[in-house]
């Protein structure tokens, strides 16, 4: 915001930061990037770089790689792979990849904290929203978490999702509905679950139109309806590619499949595998049900209560995808936790803040440690690595619904402005 | 479960034998069998036992059975040598070519050389089964196969019947049809191969391959198998072939050929029945090995290979051979030994010694009404060291020695290792390796590679060919053939990756923790002449010994506590987000009382009502006890 010249040396520098810091991981500790591709927490099975080698492998000799139990990620992967130098001669490539993806990512992120979205959308101006971190700050925040830096060296796919979601927002806050919604189509056919940020990142491309609503009462149904089939246009378009690059629908029910009925059972940080590991079989699929519905509950509710911010509802729903989707990584924390310093302005509503703060850093430390004792040392179980990521599952539901809760005293505060500081209570 | 199987099966093939179709065909084919044995029963059915002392006091002994029926006479439902049982399975499930294996232990070839029958009748450790089935399409060949090996599974009381999908693999490179076929090749021959790594073979399946014999173990060679000496040998492998083989001239026949290959040690073999626990010689009655620089009065060497090369029948197998098979081809001697001609050997009285060009092998003929006995005495030495060629026929040396392993550590990942060496200092030797592995292994092709010992660097260029069909989800198994070939004197590592997938808790066996059996691999080598079109295929074959994988696994004592707590996380997470979503904010002091508030107030209420209720009569007192007060 101030003096154009100077921000953008400042944020070129950053990025520029970022990316020796990746480089240097990549080129200096030339074993880390194969151990952060196989520890669990960065690499699920359908982001997993490893995967998408054997994927590409396969793809390159003429066999299906959907006709297979490895490879369960978006066809579209493979041709870019490809078309890079291969990665065993010149891995050097794919880092570069990686790390402009992520530079990316934190761009578009730097913009949606540029347009201050976050303390003043169009239906609600946050009384508090002068306190807040500029763009930079909050890109770099993201670029330099740990979670971040470990998931672009570990490879994971999540990234692409990660860059196309943020690109979504970002289109939708500066008006550009169809980028919006082209970049929404990205992140669902790669990922599928942000399918479900579609009717909050509706609300904001609504909430952020270059002409504001005319009276037409039906107006915004047209809008949605508009979105609702450039989103599916987008789609068909994405499927009919993949359908014809690899010359079968199989990868719809390997790729997608996969995410909706859990077959690979392998661990992760979320709170689905070890539940249907220890499922009964005749209830597996009421609970696959079940846990899809819950995820999905959510999307209803936000939208609905937190009208006046969508770009709040677009975090929340990341924070609980983070938890909550089947195959989660660090990558959607990072992702949820790199949305959070938006919202700087609420900071001093939170409750719990270092309970947070405590619970996450000791998940964190102590998921690895747990991880080790019951696959490598043989000196702990599974309930071992269960039990650090329900801790984590706490520590991040916690934190998602502290956030609302502080988004929404802060509403609440501008209709009583005298009760800044006071103890309240719901009702 | 498997008894259950055996039973039902049973009585299904009563009521299909005694079926009014079966029963004149019962009666024609006696009729038949009359008539044609007395012009063609030289051929018809043989035995032949073949033993072959090998190095640290080892002795292979194989047992070969094999009979012969006319095709046409199969089809018809005659039935003289080749056992009904079997060969109305064949018919039903349109089998073509049926071969069975079971087998146990390792064959040590470093010491013992080559294979018998160069590995043609062997078979990875537990149950192996390949076939070639007639079906129109794959569906239908899969509905053979289910049906041949359940029936089958009745017939052996062996598990066969586990043989599901994701244990049956197609092989495309490695087995070729050993019978002659019309069209082997044909759409409509299917070959089905599949393999119980995990499957103990024992006593229960060795009756019924007895009882498929014509002599049912009775008389002949087959009396000196019994399932105690039979199971506790060092390697063994029981195989059953069935093939069409049409001989230039004349008529195809189906040959069933029934082998058992063991090597026993006969130090164990010898041991008494009823002192059966093995203890050191005495002192004075071991021989040392005087070559060794710690020889001395209280020190022993033992020399092992001088040792015990003395032996009967009697001692090794516990019996002597009960006479021969009435039905055998007389032309072929029943028993044959391999040991250099300058040994002695004793036989039982009667008997002819035959000795055979080579110098390496002699056979005997013996009345078969007689039990017959063969003795071989320790080699006479003059300075009680024995010097093991000249006593022992020289093991051949095999094409290749292939050595399988697991590399890495941990339950979640890890690497196949297979050290192949080629022994031949001149010639390079060529093989389809082939590997049909559980789905929960999830192999990564991309790291598949070579490596030759003591070379820098990948070798990838002696991989020339791969097929692979991965594995899917409790669907398939993984399937990979790999054609390579290994440089003259070299030895080479074929390496890949894989990783362990965590099953659901229902989908372990009840030892999860002992691990998951991982079939052999088969190791098909190919002729070096490749000018001879179809028998360049199979030179010799190998297999490697079955690995145990180890799973992750969960905690098996606790499915309801972790829905309970799954479930409880969900919900903390869920309540707290609908609380916050749905209730109003209030100052607080605003607003009405919250619960515990409430309900306080409301016993407050309460007691004063009852208080009140109470004193409505006494109120002069209640008053005047205040006033006390």
């Amino acid at each position: 915001m101030n003096g154009g010249k100077a921000t953008l040396g400042r944020t070129a520098g950053l990025y520029a930061g970022a990316a020796v810091l990746r480089l240097a991981l990549f080129t200096l500790f030339p074993r880390l990037p194969d151990l952060l591709t196989g520890r669990v927490e960065i690499s699920t099975p359908v982001t997993s770089f490893k995967r998408l080698q054997e994927g590409l492998f396969l793809y390159n000799h003429n066999v299906s790689p959907y006709d297979g139990g490895v490879y369960h990620q978006a066809p579209l992967l493979l041709p870019i792979f490809n078309l890079l130098p291969s990665f065993a001669t010149f891995p050097i490539f794919t880092y570069l990849l990686y790390i402009a993806i992520d530079i990316l990512s934190a761009d578009a992120l730097l913009r949606i904290a540029e347009s201050g979205e976050a303390g003043s959308s169009a239906r609600f101006t946050s009384p508090r929203r002068d306190k807040r971190w500029s763009g930079a700050v909050i890109a770099a925040l993201f670029l330099f978490n740990p979670f971040t830096i470990a998931t672009c060296i570990g490879r994971s796919t999540t990234v692409f999702t990660t860059c196309a979601i943020l690109h979504a927002i970002a289109n939708a806050i500066s008006g550009r509905h169809f980028h919006a919604m082209v970049a929404l189509s990205f992140a669902s056919y790669l990922s599928m679950y942000p399918l479900l940020l579609l009717p909050p990142l509706v609300l904001l491309c609504y909430d952020r139109q270059k002409q504001p609503a005319t009276g037409a009462p039906n107006a915004w149904i047209k809008f949605a309806a508009t979105m609702v089939m450039d989103v599916v246009g987008a789609l068909a378009v994405l499927f009919q590619m993949s359908f014809c690059l690899t010359g079968s629908w199989e990868f719809l029910s390997s790729t997608y499949g996969v995410q909706l009925t859990l077959s690979d059972l392998a661990p992760n940080i979320g709170l689905w595998w070890y539940f249907f590991v220890e499922m009964f079989d005749s209830f597996r699929s009421f609970f696959l049900a079940v846990f899809w519905l819950h995820l999905s509950s959510y999307v209803g509710g936000l939208s609905v209560r937190l009208r006046q911010q969508p770009l709040v509802v677009i975090t929340l729903l990341l924070g609980i995808f983070s938890i909550f989707k089947p195959y989660p990584s660090i990558a959607d924390a990072s992702l949820f936790l790199g949305m959070v310093p938006l919202y700087r302005h609420v900071f001093p509503l939170l409750r719990y803040s270092f309970v947070i703060a405590a619970i996450i850093i000791y998940a964190t430390f102590l998921a690895p440690a747990f991880y080790h004792l019951w696959i490598y040392a043989g000196s702990g179980n599974a309930n071992f690595f269960y039990a650090i990521t329900l801790v984590w599952g706490l520590g991040l539901s916690l934190l998602v619904c502290d956030l609302a809760f502080a988004v929404l005293r802060d509403e609440w505060e501008v209709e009583r402005p005298e009760m800044v500081g006071k103890e309240i209570r719901q009702i | 479960m498997r008894r259950f199987f055996a039973s039902f099966l049973l009585s299904l093939l009563s009521f299909l034998c005694f079926s009014p179709y079966a029963a004149i065909a019962n009666a024609s084919s006696a009729a038949d069998s009359i008539s044609t044995s007395i012009s063609d029963s030289r051929s018809d059915y043989h035995e032949q036992l073949i033993l072959r002392p090998l190095p640290l006091s080892a002795l292979l002994a194989s047992f070969n059975f094999r009979s012969n029926t006319s095709l046409s006479a199969f089809e018809a439902h005659n039935f003289r040598f080749f056992p009904r049982s079997l060969g109305q399975i064949l018919q039903h499930a349109g089998t073509r070519e049926l071969h069975l294996r079971f087998s146990l232990g390792r064959w040590d070839a470093e010491s013992w050389g080559a294979r018998p029958w160069n590995g043609a009748r062997e078979g990875g450790t537990g149950v192996e089964m390949w076939a070639w089935l007639e079906a129109e399409t794959d569906e239908e060949a899969d509905h053979k196969w289910l049906t041949l090996t359940n029936a089958l599974s009745g017939l052996f009381c062996a598990s066969l019947n586990f043989i599901d999908s994701t244990r049956t693999t197609r092989p495309v490179m490695s087995f070729q049809p050993e019978g002659n076929h019309i069209d082997a090749n044909a759409a409509n021959t299917h070959l089905l191969y599949g393999v119980l790594p995990h499957e103990v073979v024992c006593t229960e399946n060795l009756t019924p391959f007895l009882k498929l014999l014509p002599c049912k173990g009775k008389a002949g060679i087959a009396s000196l198998l019994d399932g105690h000496k039979l199971f506790d040998s060092s390697w063994q492998t029981m195989a059953i072939d069935i093939r069409p083989v049409c001989p230039e001239d004349g008529e195809c026949v189906l040959q069933i050929e029934q082998s058992i290959d063991m090597v026993l040690d006969i130090d164990r073999s010898k041991r008494p029945r009823d002192n059966p626990i093995p203890r050191p010689p005495p002192a004075h009655d071991m021989k040392c090995n005087t070559s060794k620089p710690y020889h001395a009065h209280d020190t022993c060497f033992p020399t092992d290979s001088a040792a015990n090369q003395d032996w009967s029948l009697s001692q090794i197998f516990g019996r002597p051979i009960k006479g021969t098979c009435p039905l055998t081809d007389p032309t072929v001697s029943p028993v044959c030994i391999q040991v250099p001609d300058s040994r002695i050997v004793f036989a039982s009285e009667g008997a002819i010694e035959k000795k055979n060009p080579d110098q390496t092998s002699r056979c005997f003929d013996f009345p078969a009404e007689n039990d017959f006995e063969v003795f071989l005495p320790a080699p006479e030495t003059q300075d009680g060291s024995v010097v093991v060629d000249q006593h022992l026929v020289k093991p051949e040396t095999p094409l290749l020695y292939a050595e399988r392993s697991f590399t890495g550590h941990g339950q979640e990942r890890g690497g196949v290792q297979t050290i192949l060496r080629n022994p031949s200092p001149d010639q390079e030797v060529e093989f389809i390796y082939m590997e049909s592995l559980p789905w929960f292994m999830r192999i990564y092709l991309h790291t598949i590679s070579a490596r030759v010992d003591g070379q820098p660097g990948k070798a990838d260029s002696l991989i020339q060919e791969v097929y692979y069909r991965p594995a899917v989800d409790r669907a398939r198994g993984t399937q990979l053939e790999v054609r390579m070939t290994v440089p003259p004197a070299s030895t080479v590592f074929l390496t890949y990756d894989f990783e362990k997938s965590i099953l659901r808790y229902t989908e372990y066996p009840p030892d999860a923790n002992r691990g998951f059996d991982v079939a052999a691999a088969v190791i098909t080598i190919l002729n070096r002449d490749k000018s001879v079109g179809n028998s360049r295929f199979a030179a010799y074959n190998l297999r490697t010994t079955t690995l145990l994988c180890n799973l992750p696994t969960p905690d098996f004592s606790m499915p309801y506590n972790v829905i309970i707590f799954t479930s409880t996380a969900i919900a903390l997470a869920f309540g707290g987000m609908f609380n916050i979503l749905v209730r109003r904010f209030v100052a607080a002091n605003e607003g009405p009382e919250n619960g515990l508030k409430k309900g306080v107030n409301r016993l407050k209420a309460k007691l004063a009502a009852m208080f009140k209720k109470r004193g409505s009569t006494p109120a002069v007192m209640l008053d005047g006890e205040k006033k006390m007060e």
